[in-house]
């Protein structure tokens, strides 16, 4: 098997040379013949600047495929984790989050005085916005929908083209991009500065380390991590409930994680993997491919997102272009726009209405019955 | 005919290294590398096997190293080489949880 190497991405194959060194190897012995593939592709990666590593030749290999698993243990893949994680260099601690929580909630932290975090990342809409486009400074429309923070503490990415490796370098982004929130580094830490009450509340989080970005980012950060999903009658029927969701969805379930392929991406309790694929929605934002040029299936692919609360996150995909979960379903039925980068896995499923009925009634169990949130008291 | 004697010369001052020269097998299962460090000598030779159920696209962006597996479905492997010494970063284009770390000394 062959392939093309991928600008800029550069690579050498050992398997482009085979005459120049089979007609040297047959008139020496064995040892030196051995030396000597190794040597023409040493001189060939010599004669080329650009050669880095040398690929061999794909090769066939029988793995032994896994058993198919049964219902009782796509289930136990499934169950809710018991501890939210922490970072080592960032843990847990209660004035931390509370004062997080005050600078989530601050419109302050805008350029304007009026978007804060909340504004595109609502607890009231299931921590997005509800538009399908977010909104920016001075209501400008931004090219994705606003993503949900939920269950972002198990998150190993961030954005929907992965540009963040943490929720502590994430937090800062928003606040001063030109087209969210706007508002410089150094302007952000003036004006915290001059509210007083947030002195003491940085103290406390942080003893002697001031206001400054770094305490900043780790505040938001831990409070973003305590926002976790609810307990849903999809986690009551993994713990054993028979009763808590319906038949129709338990049919849902089993197409989710079979006929559908769903589970291939979200996988786990809060269904996704956080992969990066092209689904093929008509959209010409490059996404994960802006970061990885040359590679053809990171161009136009996005984040999988999570499910949880999905019923009150709509409208869906990166684009917010569909707006109901039966449209979602349909769009994976049909297998969206084929070309080259789109991800292999996505392909016309051949669902049957019922089916598709199935899988809408199973992803409306993973909606929890959460306590509203409280806005924080905002320190003056 | 000077082509081969030059060609001949390396392949003779790098026979020993090519003798000694290592292969190690990454595994992809589970959509994890199955080690997330290595240790290796400039010229050994990474094999990456797809032992997964998934197809997976295998990638290093570190400059000096840089390479680009494609669309690797399961059950293939690909052999690389590493000529550059240095600390490589090799991830999976398509799964986040998917990194390691290749050291290469001389």
């Amino acid at each position: 098997m062959k392939k093309a190497c991928s600008s800029p991405l550069k690579c050498t194959r050992r398997d482009e040379y085979p005459k120049m060194t089979n007609n040297s190897i047959g008139a020496i012995s064995g040892i030196v013949a051995a030396a000597m593939v190794a040597a023409a592709a040493t001189a060939i990666v010599m004669d080329r600047s650009n050669a880095e590593a040398i690929v061999g030749e794909t090769r066939k290999v029988d793995i032994a495929p896994g058993p198919d698993p049964s219902i009782d243990s796509l289930r136990a893949d499934y169950r809710r984790p018991k501890v939210i994680p922490f970072p080592k260099d960032n843990p847990y601690t209660p004035e931390k989050a509370a004062l997080g929580k005050k600078l989530y909630f601050d419109t302050r932290l805008s350029a304007a005085y009026v978007l804060s975090c909340a504004s595109c990342h609502n607890p009231g809409y299931g921590w997005g916005d509800g538009l399908p486009k977010g909104v920016g400074h001075q209501m400008k429309t931004l090219g994705r929908r606003s993503p949900t923070i939920i269950n972002a503490a198990y998150g190993l990415i961030f954005m929907w083209d992965g540009r963040a490796s943490s929720l502590e370098e994430q937090a800062l982004g928003p606040i001063q991009a030109d087209v969210e929130m706007a508002l410089p580094l150094d302007q952000l830490l003036v004006r915290l500065k001059n509210i007083p009450e947030y002195a003491p509340l940085f103290e406390a989080a942080f003893p002697k380390q001031g206001i400054v970005a770094d305490t900043i980012a780790k505040a938001i950060a831990t409070y973003e991590r305590t926002v976790v999903s609810g307990s849903a009658p999809f986690d009551t029927w993994i713990e054993g409930s028979d009763k808590a969701i319906s038949e129709e969805a338990k049919r849902g379930f089993v197409l989710f994680n079979k006929k559908a392929q769903c589970s291939a991406c979200h996988s786990g309790w809060n269904f996704t993997n956080d992969s990066f694929h092209d689904i093929g929605l008509p959209s010409e934002d490059m996404g994960r491919g802006k970061f990885l040029v040359g590679i053809t299936k990171a161009q136009q692919a996005f984040k999988t997102p999570g499910l949880r609360e999905i019923t009150r996150r709509a409208p869906y995909m990166h684009d917010g272009s569909l707006l109901a979960l039966e449209a979602v379903i349909e769009h994976y039925d049909r297998g969206g726009v084929a070309r080259e980068s789109r991800s292999d896995q996505i392909k016309s499923l051949g669902l049957t209405a019922q089916e598709k009925s199935d899988l809408v009634a199973f992803m409306k169990t993973l909606t929890s019955d959460v306590d509203p949130t409280t806005v924080p008291i905002l320190p003056r | 005919m000077n082509t081969f004697k030059v060609m001949l010369a390396i392949a003779f001052l790098s026979g020993t290294a090519v003798a000694l020269a290592a292969e190690r097998t990454i595994k992809q299962k589970g959509r994890i590398f199955s080690e997330a460090e290595v240790a290796i000598k400039k010229g050994d030779t990474l094999v990456f096997l797809n032992d997964d159920n998934i197809i997976h696209n295998v990638i290093s962006t570190t400059p000096g190293t840089q390479f680009n597996l494609g669309s690797i479905p399961p059950g293939n492997s690909t052999p690389v080489t590493f000529t550059n010494t240095g600390n490589i970063s090799v991830i999976c284009a398509i799964h986040p949880s998917m990194k390691m770390l290749v050291k290469v000394t001389d």
